[in-house]
């Protein structure tokens, strides 16, 4: 589904290239859920933009099915994002003024999506998240955990077949962390390829996948198997 | 969409409560502003439009000319209009107007007593067919077409008969002439040049059932068939002046030559030419038109400022509705959204608003703004229009600057709005510009009105009361003098033409005698007490004596007649003031002037025009009014008992006294309304620019509260603090200076380039104009930083 060839990202500094990425091969299949580790600094976040179209500022080739990413015109890249990918943020990055449902609505209107169809799909991730009764409050109003779940039901609210995640858990507490990896793990049962960029070695056990990063390179690329 | 566009807009708007504030402020100052110039504007756009065929309708002008001066005029002879129906095939008809309000006030008596009246005329017969005002009785075509009769307007026939109604048929006189109502017209709109209460019909008078080419009294307007060409119908009135005016112009030296003008544009015409209603200055319209604008552009400014400003606070938000997929259009559409929001919200504010200051502002500027038209169809098309222009200039350049983020830069608040910061910043530059130029002006208005009231006049008019008395009175005006006099409220009385501060008779002095040369001079038609009275300072010769012969007592054109004249008809002829007593000149109906004194030059017309050559003389039957120096003391009770001696002597009518520097002060009010809008307006620029000031320093003292806490911490001063904030900005303001001094300059040389006496430049209106914008801003950003500077810093820091 997603193949990287030769992905190199550099800082042009004064007295020499700062490399973020170099040399990225990478393949990821569709059903896949990844897990990209690594301490700060490996670029991960960097990886994750990069695959979710967040970034253009690279060398090498993107493949997306057939189609090279990297000769696209904006408009196809445009909408390509916008039919294909849902982002998670660790910092959630509600907006502010918009409530619950509002928030969830957001990409669906960028979308086009008719009203009523805007209306059935909410219902359908409120109540999935157990969060009908709070669809009329503010980010502000709600705990962590919970603002990361509108995240969640922000992010899939599209149907998008590729859920990228940095750091979903950064700022929860373990049990709210957990609540948030079934979540995914069920998302990757029903078929959605996800990557996830993460700190906790737990959180890899969720996934199929784990891919070690270090300066800027894959350093290790493994298979997670469930016992 | 939109539904969504507009429910973020107001929760956005809702939570930055300063930021909001600040620009729904400053947006309504300068719509309103903005509004009621356009309906200024308008108003005296829009004058003598009302008429069916106005486009057809022209005032007939004339134009003397001899030895290269010419005079242009409105005023015509009675003879015009009616030769002119007669012979001319392109006239469909036309009308005379004799304005009496000129010459003096009519006595108005409709069985209460005598009444002074100012807005007198005559009108032929014709008058309603070329002005097609609404009789609200009576026959227009005949009103006005036989002796004795009068048409009043609505006002005046509730005034004097209670109801418009019963007026008619009803009988009036007017300085004892009985009248009969024969029609009551609907008041004359404020847009319409012509402005009267009372229209007699023109055969009352002796011109109107036998007109003659002399004297050029009356206004002449003419209406034209439709499709033929004015200026085929302007040839044609050289034949006019040739047929019957050429053998009587050729023997007194003259030329004289009728010009059209269409009644449209008799309102922001030439000014000189005199009309029955003042006119306005043309490019008083253009520089209000350019006020209007420029408030409105600094009112959008503030928005602009502000809301790119702000984007660095709301990049966050815009980066994640990127990575949620928004389009640029879609961002673009959502910022736009909130600022035509904002803009209709201070639209319905500055209708309000407007109700609310509309009399004030009609007051001051003498034009009554009719909001009506702000709900007409075409007031509330442009309105809609303004508001998505407004919108959209406003919201544009922000959203432009927001919506090209790069998301991950934006979410990760990396951005620098250094992109932003100079188009910020020239906009600031732009709008101090602006407000200091404006104030400026203001200041170089003020200082030559501050000139004209101050300025030795070369005669007293402190104290000094003008006195209108009636042609018939003047048989018992003498002694009306001597009992003021004896009454003790008056210290000098003399009687003239009218008050000095404009004396307009113009007279002709021609070579014979002593003097060789011809050229034009004002004639001041006195008695023997003027040069006391308003205290004329004589250079050489004497002022005139109880033996002075009068101007109707002269047998014939060569008995010996004494004058006085001023310093400049000295020069022109050549001599200086010593030289010219006892010299013997001709000043036309009398061959045998004998300069009998010499007075020093005094403004006896507008600062517009410089001291020209006078002549003073004994005239007393031309006179109009008895100026009357009050001694010292309470000026009331004098009044008090000058007014007691009127009341005996000549019960019929009222005593109106006008103080003459009163009076001379009213001459500038064109001026002093310009003074007065410019500095309004330049208070309402300087007011909103400082708000946006105030927003943008908010924002940068946000942005830097945790540098100002760690200067704090290291032991910063507030004042530290401020000149740190300050510092930025003051250079913007620098620049904004010198361009506002250029600016200065250039407005100061042209305005007062009208005024032939001019005060002297100073640096005064630009050092103060410049000061108190800069104290201003000072002011303004040391608030503002102050409030950073409060902070804890403890908790400023903690939460980086």
């Amino acid at each position: 589904m997603i193949q990287l060839k030769e992905i190199d990202k550099f800082i042009e500094s004064r007295f020499q290239r700062i490399f973020i990425l170099k040399g990225i091969n990478l393949t990821i299949n569709e059903g896949e859920f990844v897990t990209l580790m690594g301490p700060s600094g490996a670029g991960k976040s960097t990886l994750l933009n990069i695959l979710g179209l967040l970034d253009e500022d690279y060398s090498g080739e993107y493949w997306f099915g057939d189609k090279n990413i990297t000769k696209m015109r904006d408009r196809e890249r445009s909408s390509l994002h916008k039919s294909e990918f849902g982002y998670i943020f660790q910092a959630y990055h509600l907006i502010d003024e918009l409530t619950v449902y509002e928030n969830i609505e957001t990409p669906l209107l960028y979308r086009n999506v008719s009203s009523n169809e805007r209306k059935s799909i909410i219902a359908d991730l409120l109540d999935r998240f157990n969060m009908v009764a709070k669809k009329d409050l503010f980010p502000a109003q709600l705990s962590g955990g919970q603002q990361q779940l509108v995240g969640i039901a922000r992010a899939i609210a599209g149907k998008p077949r590729i859920l990228l995640a940095d750091e979903p858990t950064g700022n929860l507490h373990s049990g709210q962390a957990k609540e948030i990896m079934e979540v995914f793990q069920e998302l990757h049962k029903e078929g959605t390829t996800i990557v996830q960029a993460t700190h906790a070695r737990e959180n890899a056990d969720y996934g199929t996948r784990l891919i070690q990063m270090l300066d800027g390179k894959i350093d290790q690329d493994e298979v997670i198997t469930h016992v | 969409m939109w539904k969504n566009y507009l429910k973020v807009s107001i929760r956005n708007l809702q939570k930055r409560k300063l930021y909001t504030g600040i620009n729904l402020l400053g947006l309504t100052i300068a719509i309103v502003s903005f509004l009621a110039i356009c309906l200024y504007i308008n108003h005296e756009w829009s004058y003598d439009k009302m008429y069916a065929d106005y486009n057809r309708i022209y005032r007939l002008n004339q134009e003397f000319r001899s030895e290269g001066e010419a005079q242009l005029v409105s005023s015509t002879p009675s003879s015009l209009i009616p030769t002119l129906i007669d012979e001319v095939p392109e006239v469909e008809t036309g009308t005379l107007i004799f304005d009496l309000s000129i010459f003096s006030t009519v006595m108005v008596d409709a069985g209460q007593g005598n009444q002074e009246e100012k807005k007198f005329a005559y009108a032929d017969e014709n008058f309603f067919n070329v002005f097609d005002f609404n009789l609200l009785s009576g026959d227009p075509k005949k009103a006005l077409s036989e002796p004795n009769q009068i048409v009043l307007t609505q006002t005046t026939a509730e005034r004097y008969f209670g109801n418009a109604a019963s007026a008619t048929g009803k009988s009036i006189k007017i300085d004892s002439k009985e009248y009969e109502v024969t029609g009551v017209v609907e008041d004359f709109p404020s847009n319409s040049h012509i402005d009267f209460d009372f229209l007699g019909s023109f055969k009352t008078h002796r011109h109107g059932t036998s007109p003659e080419w002399s004297p050029s009294n009356y206004y002449t307007y003419v209406k034209l068939k439709s499709g033929s060409d004015p200026q085929i119908f302007e040839g044609k009135l050289e034949q006019i002046v040739d047929k019957y005016l050429g053998k009587d112009l050729a023997e007194y030296g003259y030329e004289t030559a009728f010009f059209i003008q269409p009644v449209t544009q008799i309102h922001l015409g030439d000014q000189t030419l005199g009309s029955i209603k003042p006119g306005a200055d043309i490019r008083y319209i253009y520089i209000f038109g350019i006020v209007a604008l420029l408030l409105i552009a600094i009112g959008i400014i503030n928005y602009v400022n502000l809301a790119t400003a702000e984007a660095t606070e709301r990049n966050k938000e815009v980066g994640l509705r990127k990575a949620m997929g928004a389009g640029r259009g879609q961002l673009f559409g959502q910022f736009v959204s909130e600022s035509m929001l904002l803009t209709l919200a201070s639209t319905l504010l500055s209708i309000l608003v407007l109700y609310l200051v509309s009399v004030k502002f009609s007051s001051l500027s003498g034009v009554p703004l009719d909001l009506s038209l702000v709900f007409s169809p075409l007031g509330i098309t442009l309105l809609i229009a303004f508001i998505v222009l407004i919108g959209v200039l406003a919201g544009l350049y922000p959203s432009l600057i927001l919506s090209s983020m790069e998301p991950i830069k934006a979410l990760a608040n990396k951005t620098k709005m250094g992109g932003g910061a100079w188009v910020r910043k020239s906009l600031v530059v732009f709008q101090f510009f602006v407000s200091m130029g404006l104030l400026i002006s203001t200041f170089v208005v003020k200082s030559q009105l501050d000139y004209m009231k101050e300025v030795n006049l070369g005669y007293d008019k402190e104290h000094l009361v003008s006195l209108s008395y009636h042609y018939n009175m003047r048989n018992g005006i003498e002694s009306i003098k001597n009992e003021m006099l004896r009454s003790g409220g008056a210290s000098a009385i003399a009687r003239a033409a009218d008050m000095p501060i404009h004396i307009k008779a113009g007279y002709r002095v021609f070579p014979g005698g002593d003097n060789q040369r011809e050229f034009m001079i004002t004639g001041y038609s006195v008695d023997k007490d003027i040069i006391q009275t308003i205290d004329l300072e004589l250079l050489a010769g004497s002022s005139f004596s109880e033996t002075d012969i009068n101007r109707q007592d002269l047998e014939d054109a060569n008995q010996r007649f004494p004058v006085i004249i001023n310093e400049s008809s000295a020069k022109e002829m050549g001599w200086t003031a010593e030289e010219a007593v006892g010299k013997i000149i001709n000043i036309g109906f009398n061959q045998n002037s004998e300069i009998k004194g010499v007075v020093k030059d005094f403004y006896f017309n507008s600062l517009h025009h410089q001291v020209g050559p006078l002549v003073i003389f004994n005239d007393p039957d031309q006179s109009n009014v008895l100026l009357v120096k009050l001694p010292a003391g309470d000026p009331a009770a004098h009044l008090a008992s000058l007014e007691n001696v009127w009341k005996e002597m000549v019960p019929e009518r009222p005593f109106n006294p006008v103080f003459v520097d009163q009076a001379y002060n009213q001459m500038y009010s064109s001026e002093q309304k310009a003074g007065w809008i410019f500095g309004l307006f330049s208070g309402i620029a300087i007011f909103i620019a400082c708000m946006g000031l105030f927003g943008l320093v908010s924002y940068v003292a946000l942005r830097r509260t945790r540098e100002i806490s760690i200067r704090k911490v290291l032991g910063a001063t507030q004042g530290n603090v401020v000149s740190v904030l300050a510092a930025d900005f003051l250079k913007l303001l620098g620049f904004s200076a010198v361009m506002a001094i250029g600016f200065g300059i250039w407005f100061s040389n042209n305005w007062l380039q009208d005024f032939a006496n001019q005060t002297k430049p100073s640096v005064w209106p630009y050092l103060i104009a410049i000061g108190l914008v800069f104290i201003l801003a000072i002011a303004t950003i040391a608030y503002r930083s102050w409030k950073v500077y409060s902070l804890n810093p403890a908790k400023t820091l903690k939460s980086d």
